[in-house]
């Protein structure tokens, strides 16, 4: 196994497109690294460097301690899954399997015995004799998985592997996949634009957004502390609430004016921000920071009127305005059934949990 | 119910009516391969029975053909010419679909272009050159056949190869491919369907050519089927018994051919629709 080491990594295409913008990232050994980002972050072309499929405009990848820029694909120890699974149709699943090995012209025997106890890992022997249309959508995946296995390679790469599965069968190899890399111990990155298999698969997670990296870091340490407004809007299902706000300092307290209201910030929160009183700033809260219980207590509050209670059995999303502004909030069932479309209500917000992002460079400028 | 008997029944009748207008010809050849001169022109309609009925006009057309050499000779230009074909032509249009810049398209247009051009235009400056070049033979005409068969077969190959997704060529570079494996053992076998429509297209077309052949080849041991078939029809007598035996031996490889490379056309076509 290896770490991979991106120094200052760029991709300009002929036409003058700036794919990417200098990215610094490293992989540790045996890491589960995931990629995440909307569409058009670059985030696929930066696996496709890493595997050398695209060329680097400027900057090193190393995969080892080997810089590889002028390697070619083959001899830099990756094995690559692709998004449409990429598998040989006219080859068997076994032929798939031991296509590379037979390139590289392994003896008949080892290769063999290495397409078996590939097979036998991801529960596919007895689909070894058929041909890819034979299969379904989750075995195709798992016969493509197999192919990299079979390479022994020293950084698995993952293109969005999962995207063109079904929800529960994506649910399933998502499992499956986390279950490979704790029994491989390989080092894994892997590209997704969705968050919640970025959140549920990754060591840590890479967010890109526009050919730049937003923030590096543990799955939890992204929901929690996110450096800058675009990771707390990416990160989180429903999003963060993100409002328009402004600092103001009254009596030695900061406050925050959103919503026609004011909320008082915390007094750690406060000397983090004090310098930017009076400017115009980005109030972010997580919906489940938002509670309607306890209204009459002395947490922080505004009013806001009900437009939509979304229920999902356990927790219900609750859509409201205040002050001409949108905010969600999520609740328990059992306490929005004093809830109505239309009423009004105070709702009551955890100010320990919120984020204050500066409004022009967008940095969290709370933490 | 009954209405769409009654269309059923038009259709069936339709059908067969289009079948005998095709098939027409081959009676006539078959059944007047079997006949006499003087049979064929008495009623060249009726079946070979009686005084007219000749079984040795196909000795004799055999013999006349020197048959087992013509057949060698047309077999071996279409294989090979062929065989290029399929190679060259494949392999054009992979890179054309691959590399998108303008030169590659400039290309893929000149050979659209270069299908508009009639053979009559350029055969005699063509064999001026080939035979300065010494060409004028069997290698020669496989090289021209090559350079007349490649634009259509690229254009057919074109269409096919961009419907293949990239990935697969890039798993095979990173299962350690070169260029050459990469177009082998993935891209080649994916075209066996529209490789089986090619040739077809080109056996068809140079095993029954006769002008090109009959301007390049100037030696009777070099001649192709066609070629020979040309010598039942002199200026004052035509051997048309002899003619038409030997039409229906002409016949048979390209026959079996094609029905074995049809099986070949449904179950491609089969194969391309699943994938898609």
């Amino acid at each position: 196994m290896a770490k991979v080491v991106l120094k200052g990594v760029e991709k300009v295409y002929p036409n003058g497109f700036k794919a990417v913008h200098g990215i610094d990232l490293e992989v540790h050994d045996g890491e589960f690294m995931v990629l995440v980002g909307p569409s058009g972050c670059a985030k696929s072309t930066t696996l496709r460097m890493v595997a050398g499929l695209e060329e680097i405009t400027s900057g090193t990848i190393s995969i080892g301690d080997k810089v590889v820029n002028d390697v070619p694909p083959k001899d830099r120890g990756i094995a690559m899954v692709f998004q449409n699974y990429a598998l040989y149709p006219h080859m068997t699943v076994y032929d798939n399997m031991a296509f590379s090995l037979k390139i590289k012209k392994t003896a008949k025997e080892i290769i063999k015995q290495k397409v078996i106890e590939a097979a036998k890992i991801l529960d596919i022997e007895n689909l070894l004799d058929r041909k890819p249309k034979e299969l379904s959508g989750g075995q195709r995946q798992r016969v493509a998985v197999g192919r990299a296995i079979v390479r022994d390679p020293e950084v698995f790469l993952f293109d969005e592997p999962l995207s063109n599965l079904d929800a529960k069968l994506r649910v399933h190899m998502r499992v499956q996949l986390s279950q490979l890399h704790n029994k491989l111990k390989a080092t894994m990155i892997y590209v997704t634009h969705d968050q919640v298999e970025a959140m549920t698969m990754g060591d840590r997670i890479c967010v890109l957004n526009s050919g730049r990296i937003m923030q590096v870091d543990t799955p939890l340490n992204l929901y929690n502390y996110p450096a800058n407004k675009f990771v707390a809007g990416f990160i989180g299902s429903p999003a963060m609430n993100l409002i328009e706000g402004e600092l103001l300092k009254e009596n030695n307290n900061i406050y925050v004016k959103i919503g026609g209201g004011k909320l008082k910030l915390s007094a750690g929160k406060a000397e983090k921000v004090q310098k930017h009183v009076g400017n115009k700033i980005w109030f972010g809260i997580r919906p489940e920071y938002i509670s309607t219980r306890n209204w009459e207590s002395k947490e922080e509050g505004i009013k806001g009127k009900i437009e939509v209670l979304e229920h999902m059995g356990n927790e219900t999303f609750v859509y409201f305005k205040a002050g001409g502004q949108q905010f969600i909030s999520r609740i328990d069932s059992v306490d929005s059934r004093v809830l109505e479309s239309g009423n009004e209500h105070i709702f009551i917000f955890d100010m320990e949990n919120c984020h204050i992002f500066d409004y022009d460079s967008e940095e969290n400028i709370s933490l | 119910m009954k209405n769409k008997r009654k269309s059923k029944t038009v259709l069936y009748i339709i059908s067969i009516l289009i079948a005998i207008v095709f098939l027409s010809p081959f009676y006539i050849v078959l059944t007047n391969s079997f006949k006499t001169q003087k049979g064929i022109f008495i009623n060249v309609m009726d079946l070979p029975f009686g005084k007219y009925f000749d079984a040795f006009n196909y000795i004799d057309a055999f013999i006349e053909l020197n048959f087992v050499k013509s057949f060698f000779n047309s077999l071996f230009i279409t294989v090979a010419s062929t065989s290029v074909i399929i190679i060259f032509a494949s392999m054009a249009a992979w890179m054309l679909v691959r590399t998108k810049t303008k030169l590659s398209t400039f290309l893929f247009f000149l050979f659209a272009v270069a299908m508009l051009i009639p053979f009559q235009a350029v055969m005699l400056p063509l064999v001026n050159i080939m035979g300065k070049l010494g060409l004028l033979n069997p290698v020669g005409l496989v090289f021209m056949y090559l350079g007349f068969g490649s634009s259509l077969s690229i254009i057919l190959y074109h269409g096919f190869i961009k419907n293949i997704p990239n990935e697969l060529e890039e798993a095979a570079i990173i299962d350690g491919c070169n260029k050459f494996q990469v177009f082998w053992y993935i891209i080649f076998p994916l075209l066996k369907p529209i490789t089986v429509t090619v040739s077809i297209l080109n056996v068809m077309w140079i095993w029954n050519d006769f002008l090109l052949p009959q301007l390049v080849i100037n030696r009777p041991e070099w001649q192709t089927i066609p070629l020979k078939m040309f010598y039942f029809f002199g200026q004052f007598s035509k051997k048309w018994d002899l003619a038409l035996a030997g039409l229906v031996i002409a016949m048979i490889p390209i026959i079996i051919f094609y029905l074995i490379a049809q099986k070949h056309i449904i179950k491609g076509v089969t194969a391309g629709s699943i994938k898609s």
